[in-house]
């Protein structure tokens, strides 16, 4: 068989064919179209080969044991403490004093941070930049003698670097790194790679595999995994959850919907036929039962509460 | 259909012989500890080596760090996983408990599946997870979330579609 690859649409196919077979309880006539498709196309063999192995690794998972690991590993990820070398950070509004700083030589130091599903938090950084986390977010701070280095690990941060510190700010995330001395930016997680939002100040971005580019005040950005970028068109504006609001023009229910389950636990759902209604307007974060309240007053939709984590937004 | 190039022997060869040595020292400097820091260099040139090739390298440098950040953010994920493993182990009753050398298997399925499930929307994350975990038949997901079989079908595909992605096509 020649070495090459199915296409994405023969492995989608493949794939549409293994939720069938798989994970429904197909009829003889789905196993006979099936053996149809499978028949049609030499590499629809190999698409199948490639899909099913795939099925076949995750049905071979202990259920339990894969369960508890997956949950334990995301509150280990989201609360490395026992990593803490030296606390560099004060949270805002908590009582938790500055820390000496090691002597240099020593490990570099290191703090690390997070947001829990809803929360909100802002970090002094011990330069005196201002770190915002959103929500379900999580980052690594290190500083050192000669930099100032901050790893997106999860979710969405916003960074008021302080100018006069004149180590120089790095930034590392999943789809690239950038670099800025007192720049202010925003940098979201999303399905598509980062959202990057620039306020003031200088900022490069180093994306994957592309030329360096020097990002202007006022600039947002759309980076993709593979290292290209364009302006993002967005509904909302990004820098609203600092503010606490969630500030959108014209936003698709369904976006909105989810953009707001990105700050409540639990299911959030939208119907179909409402996702479409255009929502406008600025929004208090703090409560988003009330902003639920708020859209079904303004729109023919309909809030169901089935409990206070199940809620689904149908037509009135 | 898309073309999919990778970098030839030869091309890594010589950005190995430019670059290593400075992304060995770029490594030393995050991550604190010298044999490490060489490990994760060498994995990623590996990587680079099965790396799809989008465009000419405009620039190495960012191009080998992105990778080697890339390796440094999973080393973080996999070591939380390996805890978690061990931890959720000792929890169970040891008629669940897998062999060792299933382990490593299920630790690299598990690591896959993690992050297959950190770039899905919430629902589609639930959904896979009622369908793959707990056993839940289509009807039975539908019911739970409250949405047509339609949906968990998609929903599925998608989930499925970034788990081969990361299985296949992630080098």
């Amino acid at each position: 068989m020649p070495d090459q690859n199915p296409t994405q649409a023969q492995v989608d196919e493949a794939i549409e064919w293994l939720v069938k077979l798989r994970y429904d309880s197909p009829g003889p006539r789905s196993e006979q179209q099936f053996q149809r498709w499978l028949a049609s196309h030499p590499q629809h063999a190999q698409a199948w080969q490639r899909v099913s192995s795939l099925g076949d690794e995750l049905a071979s998972l202990p259920a339990e044991l894969s369960r508890q690991t997956l949950a334990g590993s995301e509150r280990r990820r989201m609360s490395r403490r026992d990593h803490l070398k030296l606390l560099s950070l004060l949270a805002l509004g908590a009582s938790v004093g500055w820390a000496a700083r090691e002597p240099l030589g020593l490990p570099a130091l290191m703090a690390d941070s997070r947001t829990a599903t809803g929360e909100r938090r802002e970090l002094l950084g011990s330069d005196g930049s201002l770190i915002r986390l959103n929500t379900a977010s999580a980052i690594d701070l290190r500083y050192s003698a000669e930099q100032r280095r901050l790893t997106l690990l999860r979710g969405e941060v916003s960074l008021d670097g302080n100018a006069n510190d004149n180590r120089p700010f790095s930034i590392d995330t999943r789809v690239g790194a950038l670099s800025t001395q007192g720049g202010q930016l925003l940098l979201r997680e999303n399905a598509q790679g980062l959202l990057l939002a620039v306020r003031r100040g200088e900022v490069t971005l180093f994306p994957a595999s592309a030329a360096a580019h020097r990002v202007k005040p006022g600039e947002v950005l759309q980076v993709f995994a593979q290292g290209d970028f364009q302006p993002a068109t967005l509904h909302n504006d990004p820098w609203g959850w600092t503010d606490g609001v969630l500030s959108v023009q014209q936003m698709p229910l369904g976006e909105f919907i989810d953009e707001l389950s990105r700050y409540r636990p639990g299911l959030l759902r939208c119907a179909p036929e409402v996702a479409g209604l255009k929502v406008s307007g600025t929004f208090q974060l703090a409560d988003t039962d009330q902003i639920l309240l708020l859209v079904a007053r303004s729109l023919p939709v309909r809030v169901d509460y089935r409990t206070r984590f199940w809620v689904s937004i149908g037509a009135a | 259909m898309q073309i999919e190039d990778t970098l030839k022997p030869a091309e890594v060869d010589l950005l190995y012989q430019a670059h290593h040595r400075w992304l060995r020292g770029w490594l030393g400097a995050r991550v604190g500890c010298r044999e490490h820091a060489a490990d994760l260099a060498q994995d990623t040139f590996v990587r680079l080596l099965k790396a799809r090739q989008v465009s000419p390298l405009k620039e190495p440098r960012a191009y080998l760090s992105s990778i080697a950040r890339g390796l440094m953010i999973d080393q973080f994920r996999r070591r939380a996983l390996e805890k978690a493993y061990l931890e959720s182990l000792a929890s169970l009753p040891e008629l669940e408990a897998p062999s060792e050398e299933q382990r490593l298997l299920i630790l690299d399925t598990l690591e896959r599946l993690d992050r297959a499930l950190q770039r899905l929307k919430p629902r589609v994350r639930q959904a896979f997870l009622l369908a793959q975990l707990d056993g839940l038949t289509l009807t039975q997901v539908a019911q739970r979330l409250d949405v047509s079989r339609a949906t968990v079908e998609r929903d599925l595909a998608k989930a499925l579609g970034v788990c081969y992605r990361i299985r296949y096509a992630d080098a």
